[in-house]
């Protein structure tokens, strides 16, 4: 992938007081019996890639979507840079709508990829944009020079955007027609266009194989290093989630049952029962 | 960076005449196989899409009577005259504003008769006398003396007011339905569509009184609609001091006023289409979850879809009211919904120039080929059925056979392009120097996709809410 000076603005500000970008206290979702999450406390400290790990059905994706406002959580509070995300007053739980926690600077990819299908990839991208977009839909009907200067700069940040994912001489092609591994970068070239602060990336690396996933692990690096993003990730592959992370947290049945670094969370015995059951825990 | 460059020239031929035209060349450009034409064919197209419009320019003023005289007295062919060629106009306003609905946003909307009908009572309220018999009169700037009874505005001024208004009633039907999709959102439109021209026929004797402190309401037998009988003389457009009147006794003048409105309306669809707000409208079309998580406001850009769709139907309903100088209820029926969004459909849904067209081709068929073939056979052999009796029974079939022969209709979106042909995949894999194996694309046959827009997001309420 070519290196490219990405503008200004889609790289994170100054930094804020807060090392934790992300802390959210005993978040618990419920979806009638079942218990999703529970009682989760959370942090992700700035400019770090944290990995979301556990079996299947451990509530990670149900994690990432009450951190984007998609769910609201039954109990609990998360807080994103400083602002509520998720307050509990009472009773009473209030969670902000996706679309301000993506505008507050969270952007996401999906778990199977979810692209504007028979939108070009350009235009993918630059409704990832849309949310920081000044212009009316009134400018857009006659036209204002503040609107064409707008949609000017819009196209020029989002080519950037695609030639940072090397998707820039695709930039016309509908996003359903791209092959897979085209799709995951377009997918994170949109969710780069809602200029985050922090990128949740679920299972970035599926369906790829081992070239491939490792060009994603140095582009994920890249990310952080060039944009002074902060990255929370879900993902399966081993490999993967001990090469590139600063820290691990372990989810199962919807309980924390690990957290800490990489090498330290591998030798943890109740993440090796979780994986691999009892037995294979005493053998270890 | 060339795709970048690229971009932004093909943006900035937005302006004027000449880069409308070159646009029409560009949408045009999406048919099936074209899509990356060489110049020369493009230029070709343009000149083409000129002398078309130089010819829907003058057939109104010239045109039509000399055709007439050639149909009457030669060939006979049944060429549509002016009321037929304005009511062109007004169901092509109306195809644009529900393509904004159901084809940009993918919203389907099968109560759109009901803007249609606010609009023209609107402009019946506004320009007749029919206020007068409750007492409140109202002249200013309206082609009657002063002292006329009833409300008498101009018609530039109802227009927008109708625009207001049919927009909020826009937004006030949308609301309710922000968490429907697909088949649930169609049956309250519906049931929307089926009320409001109700309303009009039987709000003719009101009688009710209120009492809020001071203020007493009493109305007794009050007639608001006119009931059955509807709401006539309404005024018709006018230009006051060119003493320019555009009603059905007009001849082009109308047809012109008709044409310079659609034309706003192209231009107004078009420019929403390419900005922002047509993005997000695609998103939502798409995955409307996935445009919520990348910060598309949901609520809003459905509510604008719904408000700016509708206001379409305010500025066609109003002029029709107008130019024909009578509004009834029984105008407002069902049917025109239904044929709006055939219009649209076989036009090809989500193209502007698509509806325009399927707009054209219908008004054409519905007003002047039916009737005309009606007469030719009653001439002939009066106990054969009338065709243009059975004219929904024709589009049904019609209809029928678009679906299963071109789905994407006559001038295909280049979004429903690509949803429904294996070419279009085969094209763009072959583009990534993929070899295509059209054996392993799974895509439906052309009869058995997707047919109408609601066939697109057909789901169980909250089943929609998944990752």
């Amino acid at each position: 992938m070519t290196m490219t000076q990405l503008p200004q603005d889609i790289k994170t500000g100054a930094m804020h007081e807060s090392a934790l970008l992300v802390k959210s206290r005993g978040v618990t979702k419920r979806f009638g019996g079942l218990l999703a999450v529970n009682n989760v406390d959370f942090d992700i400290p700035r400019g770090s890639i944290v990995s979301l790990i556990g079996p299947n059905g451990a509530g990670k994706t149900t994690f990432f979507n009450m951190i984007t406002g998609f769910y609201t959580p039954t109990t609990g509070e998360i807080s994103f840079d400083g602002i509520p995300i998720v307050q509990q007053r009472g009773k009473r739980v209030r969670s902000l709508k996706p679309h301000e926690v993506t505008a507050l600077g969270i952007g996401r990819t999906f778990q199977n990829i979810r692209l504007f299908g028979t939108m070009s990839a350009l235009d993918n991208v630059k409704v990832g944009i849309n949310v920081h977009l000044k212009s009316h839909w009134w400018d857009s009907v006659i036209r204002t020079p503040g609107m064409l200067r707008e949609e000017r700069a819009t196209v020029q940040e989002c080519m950037k955007l695609l030639e940072l994912v090397d998707l820039d001489n695709r930039a016309e092609t509908w996003a359903r027609n791209l092959p897979y591994g085209d799709q995951r970068r377009l997918e994170i070239a949109r969710a780069l266009a809602t200029r985050p602060k922090l990128l949740l990336l679920d299972e970035p690396t599926a369906g790829m194989n081992s070239s491939e996933t490792r060009e994603m692990t140095s582009f994920i690096r890249r990310l952080r290093a060039e944009l002074g993003l902060t990255v929370l990730l879900i993902e399966h592959d081993m490999r993967v989630v001990m090469n590139i992370s600063d820290r691990v947290t372990v989810l199962d049945h919807g309980e924390v049952i690990a957290e800490g670094a990489p090498a330290d969370v591998r030798a943890d015995a109740r993440v090796i029962e979780a994986y691999l059951g009892r037995g294979a825990a005493a053998e270890h | 960076m060339t795709a970048a460059t690229d971009t932004a020239t093909t943006d900035e031929i937005g302006s004027g005449i000449g880069g409308w035209l070159g646009y029409v060349g560009h949408t045009l450009g999406s048919m099936p196989g074209q899509y990356r034409v060489g110049l020369r064919q493009h230029r070709r197209r343009t000149i083409g899409l000129t002398i078309l419009f130089v010819a829907i320019v003058l057939y109104p003023a010239v045109g039509h009577y000399v055709l007439a005289d050639f149909s009457r007295n030669v060939i006979p062919i049944p060429f549509p005259d002016d009321t037929v060629s304005t009511f062109m106009a007004i169901f092509a306003i109306m195809a644009i504003g529900l393509n904004i609905v159901a084809g940009f946003a993918g919203l389907l909307d099968l109560g759109y008769v009901a803007f249609y009908a606010i609009g023209a009572y609107t402009a019946a309220f506004l320009a007749s006398p029919h206020f007068g018999a409750l007492g409140i009169n109202l002249v200013f700037l309206g082609n009657v003396g002063p002292g006329a009874a009833g409300i008498h505005l101009p018609y530039w001024i109802i227009m927008i007011v109708a625009v207001v208004v049919v927009a909020t009633f826009g937004a006030l039907l949308g609301a309710p339905t922000l968490r429907l999709r697909g088949d649930y959102l169609a049956i309250v439109t519906l049931g929307f569509g089926e009320i409001v021209p109700l309303f009009f026929r039987n709000l003719s004797s009101v009688t009710f009184s209120l009492t809020l402190g001071p203020i007493v309401i009493n109305i007794a037998n009050a007639n608001w609609t006119g009931g059955a009988q509807g709401i006539n003389p309404i005024d018709p457009p006018f230009i006051p001091i060119l003493n320019w009147v555009f009603d059905a006794r007009s001849g082009p003048a109308a047809v012109y006023l008709g044409l310079f409105l659609l034309g706003v309306a192209i231009l107004v669809a078009r420019n929403l289409e390419r900005s922002r707000i047509g993005r997000a409208w695609g998103a939502l079309r798409e995955d409307e979850t996935a445009a919520e998580m990348m910060g598309v406001n949901t609520v809003r850009t459905k509510l604008l879809a719904f408000a700016l769709g509708a206001s379409f139907a305010g500025v066609a309903g109003s002029f029709q009211a107008s130019y024909l100088g009578a509004s009834t209820s029984d105008f407002f029926d069902f049917s025109i919904s239904i044929l709006v969004l055939i219009m649209v459909i076989l036009g090809g849904i989500g193209n502007i120039w698509g509806a325009v067209l399927g707009a054209f081709a219908l008004t054409y068929v519905d007003k002047t080929l039916l009737p005309y073939i009606g007469q030719r056979i009653g001439d002939i052999a009066p106990s054969l059925p009338n065709p243009a009796e059975y004219n929904f029974l024709i589009y049904g079939v019609i209809l029928v056979l678009m679906m299963r022969f071109r789905p994407q209709g006559f001038l295909p979106s280049r979004q429903r392009e690509a949803e429904l042909s294996v070419h279009g995949l085969q094209e763009a894999e072959q583009e990534m120097g993929i070899e295509a194996e059209v054996d392993n694309i799974s895509v439906a046959p052309p009869g058995q996709s997707e047919v109408g827009p609601g066939a697109r997001d057909v789901e169980v309420p909250g089943e929609g809410r998944d990752l």
